[in-house]
């Protein structure tokens, strides 16, 4: 069957299901098969990338810590000038634009939640091995160890079948930009499309299919041949797939005349117009403050880089929210570090270490997790440090948001990470008739110094894990395993190391947690 | 499932997930010269690597020549300035455009736009133009000493990057230090990393880190206190860039001391000690001599592996295969070893890869992604056309000279082709070609032996266009492209007549552009 006659047929019903279809290309199995359809929702991520390392104490002001006015004279945001939110947190005023949908009214209406002290082990400050870092997932500071491609690259090319052979009909993640971000690099080749304008993607794009077929990989010539064939074959393809969704999607909104915010304006037009893509990407370059961050009157460089990132949030947020898809969405900040909490002595700061992270959209659980930085316990370069691994978020995304599981979190990230439980998981009537419910754990005593008992009300009969993890969320052993019967459940436990800990309790595939801390 | 396959499966079970560590590329050739005068095939692949691509001529006067005798000949034994500039512009000062009105900001600024536009245009002719390795070893140096033309809310001043050129230039196949310390001290880099915020008291760590984590140990191996003391040695120095500031004794775009600024006491670092000094002989000569080439020299004594591994490896990478997880550890072994033993002189290392038995293995040939600056100089130089504006096309190819996204330069290798740059590149190949009149065609043709016979001619044309030789059905194919149903025979006849033979070589060379490996070199 020629290719073009095989995507009319498929393509009305490809257009409701999502990552159904594909060509086959003629270099392989005479029988193709269709592949399975491998994630039957809907869901979509929106992932925006701080180049540079945000400032995470100039973003989250911690208003009440004199030692931040002291090791910030000249930088500082005083607390009269910061923007309170819910008695809670304290935003640069910059967050908080006015006559504009933000981050601010976002937090007060449930659909932001304010992530501190994310960061890794052993932090990296090259923007560049650490940027690496976060975009495979992967925690290697051994620079042999080459980091060559990203996490939601590696999850796409593992579960959607056939690909790279079987190209689905839509792409699967879209960078808005040039150059293809590493996250959706994977071994099996790119797992997203590079956009800029889709006009001109269109008119460039159409007929570009090559036509030959793959070469055998044997030869580096041949890997980097069938590397640009695939581009070529993804351009020709989805250049008429993004110009259909581009010209059906509207925006409501009238977007600030921001080259960031355009990126969101653009996302927000192909989500309106029926793209079915899973995972778009936007940039926004800058952060890389040692210079002249701040002006005395809080106005320039960073303020500036957190008013577009706060306006385009947030009216990307109401645009989306105006046509009804906003359900499915969620979006999440990633900066490859913060900045040293000293300002240098250029009104700028140096590279440092843990940084906030926002995660945005109505399925979040809002609020401010970690806490207030500990400006009095710095690391050996006078660094902040981490509460919270990196990949906590991501193992949201995978484990409730993609309706991946734990063993999917251990396959990408090569350990078990604990999800921070950021996003909600939608409830179904199959998981309240199967007792698929957080249950309340206690645990005492606590702090103990070796014996703990948990205790939880189980509503349904069910199998039982419970495991134990680092504050920081990467797993440490898992303590029971095991079926109970509907009751009042008690597990004595023993805890051989010391050491501060989240204990979890997972019943029928529902995690519940609670801190517990083994003190000798 | 093919074997390869199965073997990459193996090889992942036995490592973490998706971390690579390099594989090697498995060729029995290392470094000794290749053994065999060049053949056409040879001669193009090194004019592809070397430079910007092949012209006829160029190639056919390096076959038979030996690979050491050809690569001696695109090195050149001295490297002359350009004799021509992008403009009078470059020796013109520029004012200020901070606290000026925002139309004399604007019109400060869009005139740095067009002067930046007009010294990438004059790059990108030279690079087309050139016949030596040395434009191409120079866009290697200016994409590993990396600044930008824009950066945060600023730029870089069109006159210092062309001053910053000429400097990479004369620098290329030098010594490395002393390239290291022109670096560190010109002026556009001393505004670029911070260098000029850097002062006595209140360091500005930017430069400090570059310095060793991109420009010469590679990452890991310096601890954060050294890049803190180096911070310190590198505090005092100023970038000169407007009409209204002050300058050193240098003049106009030269990075100048500023004796208070400087951190006179003492520093440590990688285990070593720079002497505190007096005032007395705090002055730029003795700073930059005792202080910032000591530094320099530092990093190449404590650290000689990194070093001579980290440039190796980049260079590896830039000429023989960009990938950066498959190398060849011997090769980069035996590279980083002669730039050790040649005491840090780059020269030796440039011709010892590009004349060796490796460089020219079939392993590796056709494997590199041309960049857009290969690409578009590339198809300009082997077509012998002409462009007007060719940094516009690179800029939408996402490589503007001078202006790389970020210090690290250009991410490269597979980066450089996606659906956003793929189409521009089939666009500007297509025009190339689409704008080649009859008789250019023709002409194009002509410079091929044989050519009035068309199964003699397109294979000719093929190793010419494409990095390794196809299949006798592509051949086919390209060589039904050219007839267009005419008879084999009639071809004599075809090419007699330029208004016969325009279109049809044109639609055969954009046949053979359509191909995935129009793309690798």
């Amino acid at each position: 069957m020629k290719r073009r006659t095989f995507l009319q047929t498929t393509g009305a019903a490809a257009l409701g299901v999502n990552l159904l279809g594909g060509v086959p290309t003629r270099a392989f199995s005479p029988v193709q098969l269709l592949p399975t359809v491998t994630d039957q929702n809907d869901r979509i991520l929106v992932v925006i990338q701080l180049f540079g390392g945000n400032d995470g104490l100039n973003t989250i002001i911690p208003v009440d810590n004199p030692t931040y006015y002291q090791i910030r004279p000249s930088i500082g945001v005083p607390k009269e000038e910061a923007v309170s939110v819910l008695g809670r947190v304290h935003m640069h005023p910059a967050m908080d634009p006015a006559n504009v949908y933000n981050m601010r009214r976002m937090l007060e209406d449930g659909r932001l939640a304010i992530v501190q002290g994310v960061g890794y082990e052993n932090p990296n400050l090259s923007h560049f091995r650490s940027t690496d870092i976060w975009l495979s997932g992967l925690n290697s500071s051994d620079p042999n160890v080459r980091l060559v491609d990203g996490w939601l690259g590696r999850h796409f090319s593992r579960t959607v079948s056939g690909f790279p052979e079987i190209l689905p009909d839509h792409p699967l993640a879209v960078q808005i930009g040039g150059t293809l971000s590493m996250l959706f690099q994977s071994p099996k080749g790119d797992v997203g499309i590079a956009l800029t304008d889709p006009q001109k993607f269109f008119e460039l794009g159409q007929g570009l299919s090559p036509d030959l077929d793959p070469m055998s990989d044997e030869t580096a010539y041949g890997r980097e041949f069938n590397f640009v064939r695939l581009v070529a074959e993804q351009s020709d393809r989805y250049s008429s797939v993004v110009k259909e969704a581009f010209d059906k999607g509207r925006n409501t909104v009238q977007y600030a005349n921001n080259g960031f915010v355009r990126q969101l304006q653009l996302v927000a037009r192909l989500i309106s117009g029926g793209l079915k893509s899973k995972v778009y990407m936007v940039y926004m370059g800058g952060f890389d403050t040692h210079v002249q961050q701040q002006s005395a009157d809080l106005t320039g460089l960073h303020p500036f880089l957190l008013e577009s990132l706060s306006t385009g949030v947030g009216q990307f947020m109401q645009d989306m929210l105006q046509q009804g898809q906003a359900e499915k969405i969620v979006g999440f900040t990633a900066s490859e570090f913060g900045r040293r909490p000293e300002e240098n002595g250029s009104r700028g700061t140096d590279h440092g270490a843990a940084s906030v992270q926002f995660v945005f959209g109505p399925r979040v659980s809002s609020g401010v997790y970690g806490n207030t930085p500990d400006l009095g316990n710095l690391d050996a370069n006078g660094d902040q440090r981490f509460q919270y691994d990196f990949r906590r978020v991501y193992a949201d995304v995978i484990e409730t948001w993609f309706g991946g599981d734990p063993a999917d979190t251990e396959e990408l990230f090569g350990e078990r990470i604990l999800p921070l439980g950021v996003l909600q998981a939608p409830v179904s009537v199959d998981d309240a008739y199967r007792g698929r419910d957080n249950v309340s754990i206690s645990a005492w005593p606590n702090p103990t110094t070796d014996k703990l008992t948990l205790g939880w009300l189980q509503t349904v009969p069910g199998s039982v894990d419970v495991e134990l993890w680092t504050t920081e969320g990467r797993f440490v052993k898992r303590l029971h395993r095991g079926w109970f019967d509907p009751g009042q459940v008690t597990l004595p436990l023993r805890i051989e190391a010391t050491g501060s800990y989240l204990c979890s309790v997972t019943v029928n595939g529902r995690r519940s947690t609670v801190p517990i801390a083994v003190i000798r | 499932m093919r074997r390869r396959d199965l073997f990459h499966s193996l090889v992942r079970l036995g490592e973490r997930p998706h971390t690579s560590n390099v594989t090697p590329i498995v060729t029995t050739t290392g470094l000794e010269p290749h053994p065999t005068p060049l053949t056409i095939e040879d001669a193009y692949h090194l004019l592809r690597r070397a430079g910007f691509g092949p012209t006829r001529q160029r190639a056919r006067s390096l076959v038979g020549k030996s690979s050491e005798q050809a690569v001696d000949e695109l090195l050149g034994t001295t490297i002359e300035d350009p004799s021509t500039t992008p403009g009078t512009w470059v020796d013109r000062t520029t004012e200020n455009p901070a606290g000026a009105d925002l139309q004399t900001r604007f019109a400060i600024e869009a005139q740095w736009s067009t002067n930046m536009g007009s010294l990438a245009n004059w790059w990108i002719q030279a690079m087309v133009a050139d016949d030596s390795a040395i434009e191409k070893l120079t866009l290697f140096w200016s994409n590993h000493f990396t600044t930008e033309f824009s950066f945060d809310e600023t730029n870089s001043i069109p006159q210092t990057l062309w001053r910053q050129y000429l400097m990479l230039r004369r620098n290329s196949l030098g010594n490395f230090p002393s390239f290291a310390l022109d670096v560190t001290l010109d002026n556009a880099m001393v505004w670029y990393l911070g260098g000029h915020f850097n002062e006595r008291g209140r360091p500005n760590e930017n430069y400090a880190r570059e310095l060793m984590e991109l420009f010469t140990t590679g990452i890991g191996w310096y601890t954060e206190g050294d890049v803190k003391e180096a911070a310190r040695v590198l505090t005092g120095w100023k970038s000169s860039r407007f009409n209204d500031e002050p300058t050193g004794p240098d003049g106009y775009y030269h990075a100048y001391f500023d004796a208070a600024r400087h951190d006179t006491g003492a520093k440590q670092f990688m285990g070593q000690t720079i002497a505190a000094r007096t005032a007395d002989n705090n002055t730029a000569f003795q700073v930059r001599t005792e202080e910032i080439a000591r530094l320099i020299d530092i990093i190449h004594e404590q650290r000689p592996e990194a070093v001579s591994a980290f440039i190796a490896d980049k260079l590896y990478r830039y000429y023989v295969y960009s990938s950066p997880t498959e190398s060849n550890r011997q090769v980069v072994a035996g590279l980083a070893n002669v730039f050790r033993s040649n005491n840090w002189n780059i020269r030796p290392v440039i011709r010892t890869l590009l004349a060796s038995a490796h460089f020219f293995d079939p392993a590796v040939r056709g494997a590199q992604l041309k960049t857009p600056l290969e690409f578009i100089a590339g198809v300009l130089r082997q077509f012998g056309s002409s462009e007007g504006n060719p940094q516009d096309w690179s800029r939408r190819m996402d490589q503007s000279v001078m202006d790389p996204p970020t210090v690290f330069g250009w991410p490269g290798y597979r980066s450089w082709i996606s659906t956003n740059s793929y189409p521009v590149r089939r666009n500007f190949a297509q025009g190339v070609i689409g704008r080649m009149t009859d008789a250019q065609a023709l002409a194009f043709i002509r410079s091929f032996d044989d050519h009035t016979d068309i199964r003699k001619l397109v294979p000719q044309v093929v190793a010419y266009l494409l990095p390794v030789p196809v299949s006798e059905a592509r051949v086919e194919n390209y060589i039904k492209a050219a007839l267009q149903n005419a008879p084999d025979y009639d071809w004599p006849q075809i090419v007699a007549d330029a208004a016969t033979a325009g279109q049809r070589i044109r639609t055969m060379l954009t046949t053979i552009s359509r191909a995935p490996d129009f793309q690798l070199c």
